[in-house]
């Protein structure tokens, strides 16, 4: 069901927004009265940390930040017996069309805390953080409440609930970078740096992580599983589908998170958040964000999960779902795409730092009417120069749009190179007006 | 403590402090003391950047080639409040181009330029994350949704007026 | 194939043949032993991989994507292709993005020529561009500092001089500012103080035209420098260099690879310190004096004039004082003549006080720089390491990094304090008392292990001495704590020390500690030049050539063999003694060789009355310095530029100079000059080259050997009773006003650099540096000029409002020449910041 705020209290059918619309929820009293905090209760007193490792192992939860990895794995790979280890969660949130970590946090922040202090259990972990994106300043204010709340409870700080486990917890606010949601670049910036990915081997978060330190980082979502998970079993967990959030947005007539057991066909999700609009039809869709590769409409019955869409040359991603119809401009889409990688690129690799660029510069020109017809195989070519060679994925994230654009709407491409016009003046991008200082 | 260290305010420096004790280590604090130093005067101006190396411990350099790169942190002066209009994809398809012209001719500016009156910067910004509000934009710390040209009037005309 | 645990390794195939290298080995290093050159442009081997450019992409067979091969350990069975045709066509990708933006003004380019962005263009650059948008622009050649050009339209952002920044100097002088397509390197938008002491190593790593030397632009094209490999003298390190010449001019400084040395890198005093030599202020005349001035003269008149004097004043009425600027054959044939004629008046200290044994507390290093990789502590006793042996420093904190502790007993805080572990900011003068609480600390933490002498210091009151030099005892025992648990420790005692009022306290102090660490290098971290050298050369009053004992049997005999007459077993005067004979009217004859105590002697009084009291003065030199300026006979000397011969660094080691250009016309070699004297007293110092003149000192000096560091001789390591007595003596009572400490800075305005124009502008105004609570009480801010007043002298110098210093304490130039007396001064404003035109 989507979640839309018309519906106020716990709605039944959904598992991880049950209760985002519960008035007062974000208030520790009412997040307890709806059964909040009893998985920490349990797991402190009943299960030791190997026991809540192999409780999410079980469940084959995979992670919601973009990749899919198996959580339970991922925490196996920490050194259990590193006296120093960290626990930092994504709540970077930037790819286009991804609006599910918002959505819990506003809703249910708490969650995120149980979230949290479980998985620092289990993995014996003493400092916490949350990088969360800048522009988030609601949830800023939410999952601080909540966070001072847990301390004064005494579910964070010292000696939790009268056990020998400690847990310091810090929000870390970032500052305008989708790189940093990279998991490497969030590190940098969280150690102060400039977001920039750092080279794996040999910085593997599980074994040089935040000050090099063994580190776990999970999305704000994976987190928020956790402790459905521990009350209820993995496999309860698995009957549920397992539930999955997915940010329906674009031409649809009622965008919001749908949450859905993971396989959900695509054209389920769209009845779910609405339907097309009326006389419209399914056009495209990028089904995992941005950077995923766009479906078109004979993959309108596809299932969204990882191994599906990974056979259509696509993605999971961060479950964004960005619906286009029969009106949509694929040029401009593709174009805005790029545009995002562009301003968004760290500057750090060559091909993302100058490709992104000088693809934009190419659409731009072919969007207002000094398109060529070598322009396409110099897309191509461009496409080409960019995949596989760049430093970390953001680069690599313009040639899924180009590839199928080129592939599905060349024709549109075509249309634009066809009415091009050299009298029409190019307008001057004032955003690639680059600063002239330092003299 | 150089000179320098005055041009802060001590409020904002008993802030840092409490900031940098937060981190096991101390420049982990940057951003947050860059965003607090904002808090005062709207932006970062340069010359708190000794100010806050020498709070944390580290090269006036770092300090500037860390401001540098956040869009957030602002290292020239802005408007009394700061515009970020998402035209990313999302926004794009509900058509935020047409808000985005309409914001642009309204306030004479193009993205990340101050109006004349110093009211307001704008800022041309990606993904906001509220893409079920298409299109939507911040005005300061506020997300407004489902904008329209009207709404996008009340607003403007509203805030800091 | 021997594979031990102790050395793994592993095989691997590149381009089919096969190659065994040791573990953790990259795949572009295994390629480069078989002579296979991956191209790089942000790799440096200095650094650690950085993987950014995407240059060199190599293929390895199941690895799904091209592979970079500077980021690629090599493992087990890799079979690795670096020409593939994936691999050139994604090279070419890379290549054509890197060019988009570039200007291609290679012929007005300093770097064209020398270019990888260009040789791997020709390589595998695409054949035309497909880029038709408007390219990116920045700024053309903006002046980042005083010698540092920078076109960022040429930035191929591969980071190496941002990462140079932070990797290796660790003062991050160039920094990646904004992001994306926009990334530039930049300084920071607002001025600041202390330059980048090493930026000329980012020109010489820039891969592209993009950082160029402001002194170089347009000066020559590399195809037309005739390059000359040499050792840079302005320190004491011995940097190895290049230098650059073009028409009998020196255009430029590059650095050579010296493993031993300086790596691969130089200070920007080695950088950009070469336009004296091409000044136009070089004396080429020899200069007599005729009443109150200095009149042009033959070179005959000249020298036979000076053999008169020099005959005339006989054995021990003559002296002569330098070494720092001769070769090590030229101290050596100065050292021969004045024995020859029966004095030992020699001293290569020109501008010390203190002259303490050579044989105990000779300068130069114990050990080499070298054994800095393997020190576990590194204890900087009075000595600004950065500033005055820069590229000291770059190993220190090579050593820094890889975790050994660096401890700072100073009257400042040091520049490089972050990269520390303890930095205790003593009163002025007080080092030595800090050094016998910590040997106190020391001596009780180790309790048995301890040397038995150390009992002497078990009645100190460590807690009173700590309070006495103002530093916190909690410190020091934490130090003492650290100091015990990194072995072994290597010890430096700098100028701020061996300048203040008591240098040999500190250096009985320091042998004290090092005594009860249980041992540790004691390095004298002071001399430019080669004067360490010229000290084993003969140079020095109290020993023989070699350093050895004046009365030593077999070095005498082997002077007797080498020089085919008897010396005297005798000791001579050090520069204070001479200077002091000279005000006696004792010393009828001074020779002062590339030297300039005039201006350097940190004593001005004793100076003036020395130079009033000596019968004859000359001085050979390269300018007309200010020593010069008061003498009877001026003989012009060559530069290090212009000659053959050998010099030798702080660690003495022996290195050979070449000639880069023609000698100045009418100038002459120093070796040439005594050569001239020696004939004309009458014991002629024949040889058919200076390389003979080297063999020769070999057979006199053992274990001298070019490239190898001399052992230089040192006090053994103990706790001496009286030293403890001494030491408890050492520190003066502060008086009322605020001290003064005499600092010195690596960018000043010497003979030589101040006649380097960029380097001149890097040495800005002179600095007092004042405590912020200091400042407030004389009404003072940062940047105002002032006027400081003690013993009835005033200077007039620019307030720098730090708490680098202590409170009541004022840093002030060297210059100033205190007499290494602790002097009371105020400061007064003149005038407010700003105004100062
Ligand atoms: C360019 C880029 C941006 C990313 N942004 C985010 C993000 O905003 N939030 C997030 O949770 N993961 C993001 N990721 C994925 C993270 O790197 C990482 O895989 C994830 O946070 C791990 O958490 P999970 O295992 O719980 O999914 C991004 C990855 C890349 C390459
Ligand atoms: S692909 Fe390269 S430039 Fe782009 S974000 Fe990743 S590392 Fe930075
Ligand atoms: S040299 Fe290997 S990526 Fe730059």
């Amino acid at each position: 069901m989507t979640q839309s705020p018309g519906t106020l209290g716990p709605d039944p059918t959904n598992v991880l927004l049950r209760h985002v619309n519960v008035p007062g929820q974000h208030d520790i009293d009412t997040y307890v009265a709806n059964g909040g905090y009893a998985a920490v209760h349990r797991a402190l007193k009943e299960m030791n940390p190997d026991e809540v490792v192999a409780a999410v192992d079980g469940s084959q939860l995979r992670g919601r930040g973009g990749a899919g990895f198996p959580t339970g794995r991922k925490w196996k790979f920490i050194n259990r017996n590193a006296p120093v280890k960290y626990l930092v969660v994504n709540a970077d949130e930037s790819e286009p069309g991804t609006f599910k970590d918002r959505t819990l946090l506003e809703g249910d922040p708490n969650l995120l805390v149980e979230g949290i202090i479980l998985t620092s259990y289990a993995l014996g972990v003493r400092n916490a953080f949350v990088y969360l994106r800048g522009e988030y300043y609601d949830c800023h204010r939410l999952l601080g409440g909540a966070i001072r709340q847990a301390y004064e409870r005494g579910l964070l700080g010292e000696r939790i609930l009268g056990t020998d486990f400690s847990l310091d917890l810090v929000v870390h606010p970032g500052a305008g970078a989708y790189i940093a949601g990279e998991e490497t670049a969030l590190l940098e910036s969280l150690e102060g740096r400039r977001a920039m990915p750092r080279l794996k081997p040999p910085y593997f978060p599980a074994v040089m992580g935040l000050y090099n330190k063994p580190t776990v980082l999970n999305n704000v979502e994976t987190l928020c599983c956790v402790p459905w998970i521990l009350n209820h079993g993995a496999e309860w967990w698995m009957q549920q589908g397992p539930p999955q959030l997915y940010s329906v947005s674009g031409h649809v007539q009622n965008p919001g998170v749908v949450e859905a057991p993971l396989g959900t066909t695509l054209r389920d999700l769209i009845d779910r958040a609405g339907g097309l609009r009326p006389g419209r039809t399914f056009k495209a869709c990028y089904p995992g964000g941005s950077s995923s590769r766009p479906l078109v409409a004979e993959h309108i019955d596809v299932a969204m999960n990882h191994e599906s869409l990974a056979k259509l040359g696509s993605m999971m991603g961060s479950g964004a779902v960005i619906i286009m119809d029969d009106t949509t401009d694929m040029v401009k889409v593709i174009a805005r795409v790029a545009e995002f990688y562009m301003e968004e690129s760290c500057g750090k690799c060559t091909p993302c730092r100058e490709g992104t660029r000088w693809v934009v510069q190419v659409l731009e020109r072919i969007l207002h009417g000094h398109g060529r017809p070598s322009d396409l195989d110099l897309l191509t070519h461009l496409s080409k120069n960019m995949t596989g060679t760049c430093f970390c994925p953001l680069g690599e994230s313009v040639p899924p749009s180009l590839n199928a654009g080129l592939a599905h709407f060349r024709n549109e491409f075509e249309a634009y190179i066809a009415r091009s016009n050299a009298a029409v003046p190019m307008p001057v991008r004032i955003k690639e007006s680059v600063p002239v200082a330092g003299s | 403590m150089t000179p320098e260290t005055h041009t802060l305010a001590p409020a904002a420096v008993a802030d840092i402090r409490e900031i940098k004790a937060r981190y096991p280590v101390a420049q982990s604090a940057l951003v947050p003391a860059l965003l607090r130093v904002q808090a005062e005067y709207g932006w970062v101006p340069p010359e708190t950047y000794d100010g806050i190396a020498e709070l944390l411990g580290l090269d006036t350099e770092v300090v500037a080639e860390v401001a540098s790169f956040y869009l957030l942190v602002f290292t020239a002066p802005v408007g009394r409040q700061v515009i970020q209009l998402c035209t990313n994809v999302s926004c794009l398809l509900a058509g935020a181009d047409a808000i985005q012209a309409h914001v642009e001719a309204k306030l004479g500016v193009k993205t990340r330029q101050t109006t004349a009156d110093g009211r307001f910067t704008y800022i041309v910004a990606e993904c906001l994350g509220a893409c079920e509000e298409a299109p939507c934009m911040l005005v300061g710390e506020k997300r407004y949704k489902r904008l329209t040209r009207e709404k996008v009037d009340e607003i403007l005309d509203r805030t800091d007026s | 194939m021997s594979q031990t645990p102790a050395n793994p390794t592993v095989t691997l195939t590149i381009d089919g043949h096969a190659i065994t290298v040791p573990k953790g080995t990259t795949v572009y290093h295994a390629a480069k032993q078989l002579g296979i050159e991956v191209p790089i442009f942000c790799y440096h081997d200095r650094m650690p991989p950085l993987g950014a450019c995407r240059m060199c992409f190599v293929k390895v067979e199941k690895m799904p994507r091209l592979q970079t091969s500077c980021t690629l350990e090599a493992t087990e069975g890799m079979v690795v292709e670096t020409e593939s045709p994936d691999v050139v066509e994604a090279r070419q990708g890379v290549l054509e993005f890197l060019l988009i933006n570039h200007p291609l003004d290679c012929p007005i380019c300093d770097k064209g020529g020398e270019c990888p962005l260009q040789d791997n263009t020709f390589k595998y650059g695409p054949g035309a561009s497909q880029y038709v948008e408007p390219k990116r622009h920045f700024m053309k050649a903006i002046p980042l500092s005083p010698v540092l050009t920078l076109d960022r339209e040429r930035c191929i952002m591969c980071w190496r001089c941002t990462r140079f920044g932070e990797v290796i100097a660790g003062d991050h002088a160039l920094k990646g500012h904004e992001r994306g397509f926009a990334t530039h390197i930049d300084i920071p938008p607002i001025t600041m103080e202390g330059p980048s002491k090493f930026i000329g190593n980012t020109i010489e790593i820039c891969p592209v035209g993009a950082l160029t030397s402001s002194a170089y632009r347009f000066r020559s094209r590399p195809w037309d420098n005739l390059g000359t490999p040499s050792v840079c003298t302005h320190c004491g390190v011995g940097c190895a260099i290049r230098y650059d010449a073009r028409g009998g001019e020196i255009t430029r400084v590059r650095s050579r690879e010296n493993a031993e040395v300086n790596d691969v890198w130089t200070c920007d005093v080695g950088f950009f310190g070469y336009d004296y030599v091409n000044s136009q202020d070089r004396l080429s005349r020899p200069l007599v004096r005729r009443g109150d001035t200095l009149v042009e003269t033959s070179w005959d008149e000249a020298l036979n004039l000076v053999a008169t004097r020099l005959r005339d004043a006989g054995g021990d009425h003559a002296g002569a004082i330098g070494g720092e600027r001769l070769t090590l054959e030229e101290s050596y044939l100065l050292s021969r003549l004045y024995r020859s004629l029966g004095s030992a008046n020699l001293d290569y200290r020109a501008d010390s006080l203190a002259a303490p044994d050579t044989r105990d507390w000779g300068w130069g290093t114990e050990g080499t720089m070298a054994d800095l990789d393997r020190a576990g502590a590194i204890v900087l006793i009075g000595c600004d390491l950065i500033e005055e042996y820069p590229v000291v420093w770059l190993r220190a904190k090579r050593a820094l990094d890889r975790g050994a502790l660096g401890f700072a007993i100073a009257p400042k805080r040091l520049e490089i304090d972050r990269y520390l572990r303890h930095n205790a900011v003593v009163r002025y003068g007080h080092e030595a008392l800090v050094l016998l609480a910590l040997s106190k600390l020391v001596a009780e933490a180790r309790g048995a292990e301890a040397p038995v002498e150390a009992a002497a210091l078990v009645d100190l009151d460590a807690a009173a001495l700590a309070s006495r030099a103002g530093v916190s005892i909690e410190a020091l025992r934490a130090a003492a704590r650290d100091l015990i648990a990194h072995p072994p420790a290597s010890f430096h005692v700098g100028r701020l020390a061996l300048d203040g009022p008591d240098p040999r306290a500190v250096l009985l102090a320091a042998n004290t500690l090092r005594a009860v660490c249980g041992g540790g290098a004691l390095s004298i971290l002071r001399g430019r030049g080669s004067a360490a050298a010229a000290a084993v050369a003969g140079m020095v009053p109290d020993a023989l050539p070699g350093l050895a004992p004046t009365d030593d049997a077999a070095a005498l005999g082997r002077l007797r063999t080498a020089w085919g007459r008897d010396i005297a077993a005798k000791k001579g005067l050090d520069t204070p003694g001479m200077l002091g004979a000279a005000a006696a009217g004792e010393l009828s004859f001074l020779l002062v060789a590339g030297a300039d105590p005039a201006a350097d002697y940190p004593d001005a009084e004793a100076w003036r009355l020395a130079r009033a009291g000596v019968g004859f003065l000359v001085v050979q030199d390269v300018f007309l310095t200010e020593t010069a300026k008061q003498a009877d006979v001026v003989l012009p000397a060559l530069t290090h530029a212009e000659k053959n011969g050998t010099v030798g660094s702080i660690e003495a080691r022996v290195q050979r100079i070449g000639q880069a250009r023609p000698g100045l016309d009418g100038a002459r070699a120093d070796a040439t000059i005594l050569q001239a004297i020696a004939t004309r007293v009458g014991v002629p110092l024949m040889y058919g080259s200076v390389h003979e003149i080297f063999e020769e000192m070999t057979t006199v000096i053992p274990g001298l050997a070019e490239g190898l560091a001399f052992p230089l001789p040192r006090r053994t390591a103990r706790v001496e009773r009286e030293a403890i007595e001494t030491i408890l003596a050492s520190a003066p009572a502060s008086g009322g006003g605020a001290t003064l400490v005499p600092v010195t800075s690596l960018f000043r305005l010497g003979e030589m650099t101040k006649r380097s124009p960029g380097l001149a502008r890097l040495a800005g105004r002179p600095t007092a540096t004042v405590h912020p609570l200091d400042a407030a009480r004389w009404g003072i801010a940062n940047g105002d000029e002032v006027e400081v007043a003690f013993d009835g002298r005033t200077a007039r110098l620019f307030a720098r409002v730090t708490d680098e210093t202590r409170e009541g304490q004022i840093l002030v130039p060297r210059s100033l020449r205190l007499g290494g007396r602790a002097h009371d001064g105020t400061v007064r404003r003149l005038a407010p910041a700003g105004t100062w035109a």
